[in-house]
């Protein structure tokens, strides 16, 4: 199937550049990534307080630098990590959702990667199916395996993989909607493109959290963080 | 697209060393990010085969880009770059199902509906990515910043962004000088270990990370911050903006006449 092959490596950061998407999508995706936005940094503002710049800042830097390296992919090619997933468990859904927002407005505005009017379809796919559905997919697979090491990993995986599918399959969804890829050619290509790729990502995302895990467990982020914060004041 | 990436990367920093061009400065750049923006939608909202549109947006960008004075090697190099990553997947659609049969060969086969949706992202894709190219290269970004909060953005959002923006070099170099080490001590050869690697390698970065950013609060703190941010200076209209801005509009409603008439 010749469109498999050509659309394969094109979504790869699942960055949808303009001109792909429809007016009522591109409004639909602009309304919720406006109003995540709002919300989550309300949320951030009054987790962090007067720290939310520096940290949110480099967190963000710290993604964008981790979306940059290559690595096998089981299946022969390679990918690099997209990191909704890994933004969520490290920093909880509404910091991570908004780190994953500003890397999207930071790669669409400054290096033109994914279009301007696509940033609210693309903030949409893995800010917040990625980022807020990982998150919460991980949580409650943790708390169904058990809160220790072999709970983060394999909510870590299971939740890593389905946010790259799951992000994927809405994107062929909005490119379908929009009658620029049909929804068949989309679904074949990008969906079944991402189930390998989620794999590379879920593989890396586990060693990653294990790591921080095994090293600075306090650096994890526990849904109590909040209240931590505010003893400390 | 990590290539994209670290090659843009360094194209884009590079600029702020040199001068910007001075034509269009006259025109406030909250004024210019305006003008754009309602090009770029303007271009996207075009229906399919509207190609008079198309070819008249192409031409006042083209008189545009004259006026800026822009370096075009330049807007030429991050052009070939960002449209290299874009052109697989416009490929994709050009090989689309539809009615009417214009090229066949083997199982692959070109249609008419194929041929007419692949050429209107195409002019979409290209007007854009030039506009928007332009826009970065004649405003430095902390300015382009700073014109967002004048146009109402979240000064918190603004000011993540520019806090993001300033650490970006630091994180990829050091994220690069580990990759050396790994690579160094050979420890990126095999693929399962690669990835084991690599993954301890984000992780030992996310913990430098969050320390960094607990650091750079606490010397931003011992400077007075108090989690205040700055408010954006008053806009000041001159009537070259006001200027600017109608005849955008206007512009942009001829286009989009001109077909139908």
């Amino acid at each position: 199937m010749p469109q498999f092959l050509i659309l394969n490596s094109a979504f790869l950061a699942m960055h949808i550049p303009d001109g792909f998407l429809s007016l009522p999508i591109l409004g639909v995706t602009w309304i919720s990534t406006i109003g995540l936005i709002t919300i989550s940094l309300k949320q951030v503002e009054s987790d962090y307080q007067d720290r939310t710049v520096p940290l949110m800042g480099v967190c963000a830097a710290f993604i964008f630098a981790a979306q940059m390296i290559n690595f096998p992919i089981p299946g022969g090619t390679s990918g690099h990590l997209l990191g909704g997933t890994l933004a969520g468990v490290l920093l909880g859904p509404w910091a991570g959702s908004l780190v994953m927002s500003v890397v999207f407005m930071v790669q669409g505005f400054v290096f033109q990667d994914g279009g301007i009017t696509a940033m609210g379809a693309n903030i949409f796919n893995m800010g917040l199916i990625g980022t807020f559905g990982g998150y919460y997919l991980f949580r409650t697979v943790r708390n169904l395996v058990g809160q220790g090491l072999r709970g983060i990993v394999v909510g870590t995986a299971i939740a890593s993989w389905f946010s790259v599918v799951t992000a994927s399959a809405i994107a062929a969804i909005q490119l379908a909607i929009s009658g620029t890829v049909p929804l068949l050619i989309g679904m074949t290509a990008m969906v079944g493109w991402h189930v390998m790729i989620g794999v590379g990502e879920a593989l890396v995302t586990v060693a990653t959290v294990t790591f921080i895990w095994r090293s600075r467990p306090d650096l994890l982020y526990t849904s109590s963080k909040k209240m931590n914060s505010e003893l400390l004041r | 697209m990590p290539h994209s990436h670290s090659h843009s990367f360094h194209s884009h920093t590079d600029h702020h060393d040199n001068h910007h061009s001075h034509s269009h400065n006259t025109i406030a750049p909250t004024t210019r990010i305006v003008c754009t923006l309602i090009m770029v939608v303007a271009i996207v909202a075009t229906p399919d085969a509207h190609w008079l549109t198309w070819l008249i947006y192409g031409c006042g960008i083209i008189v545009l880009l004259g006026m800026s004075q822009v370096d075009l090697f330049k807007l030429y190099q991050r052009f070939a770059v960002e449209s290299i990553f874009v052109s697989v997947s416009v490929l994709g659609i050009l090989f689309r199902d539809g009615e009417g049969i214009f090229w066949q060969w083997g199982f692959l086969k070109i249609t008419l509906t194929g041929l007419l949706v692949f050429g209107s992202v195409l002019c979409k894709l290209g007007l854009t990515l030039v506009l928007m190219n332009l826009l970065t290269l004649t405003i430095p970004i902390p300015v382009l910043l700073q014109s967002l909060s004048i146009l109402r953005v979240p000064p918190l959002l603004i000011a993540i962004l520019g806090s993001m923006y300033r650490y970006l070099d630091l994180l990829v170099e050091e994220f690069t000088t580990m990759r050396r080490a790994a690579i160094a001590r050979n420890l990126l050869a095999g693929k399962r270990w690669q990835r084991l690697v690599i993954g301890n390698m984000i992780g030992s970065l996310f913990i430098r990370t969050y320390d960094r950013g607990n650091r750079i609060h606490q010397s931003m703190v011992s400077r007075g911050y108090q989690g205040a941010l700055p408010l954006p200076k008053s806009l000041k209209i001159s009537w070259r903006d006001r200027l600017a801005f109608g005849f955008t509009i206007l512009f942009a409603i001829v286009g989009q006449v001109a077909f139908y008439s």
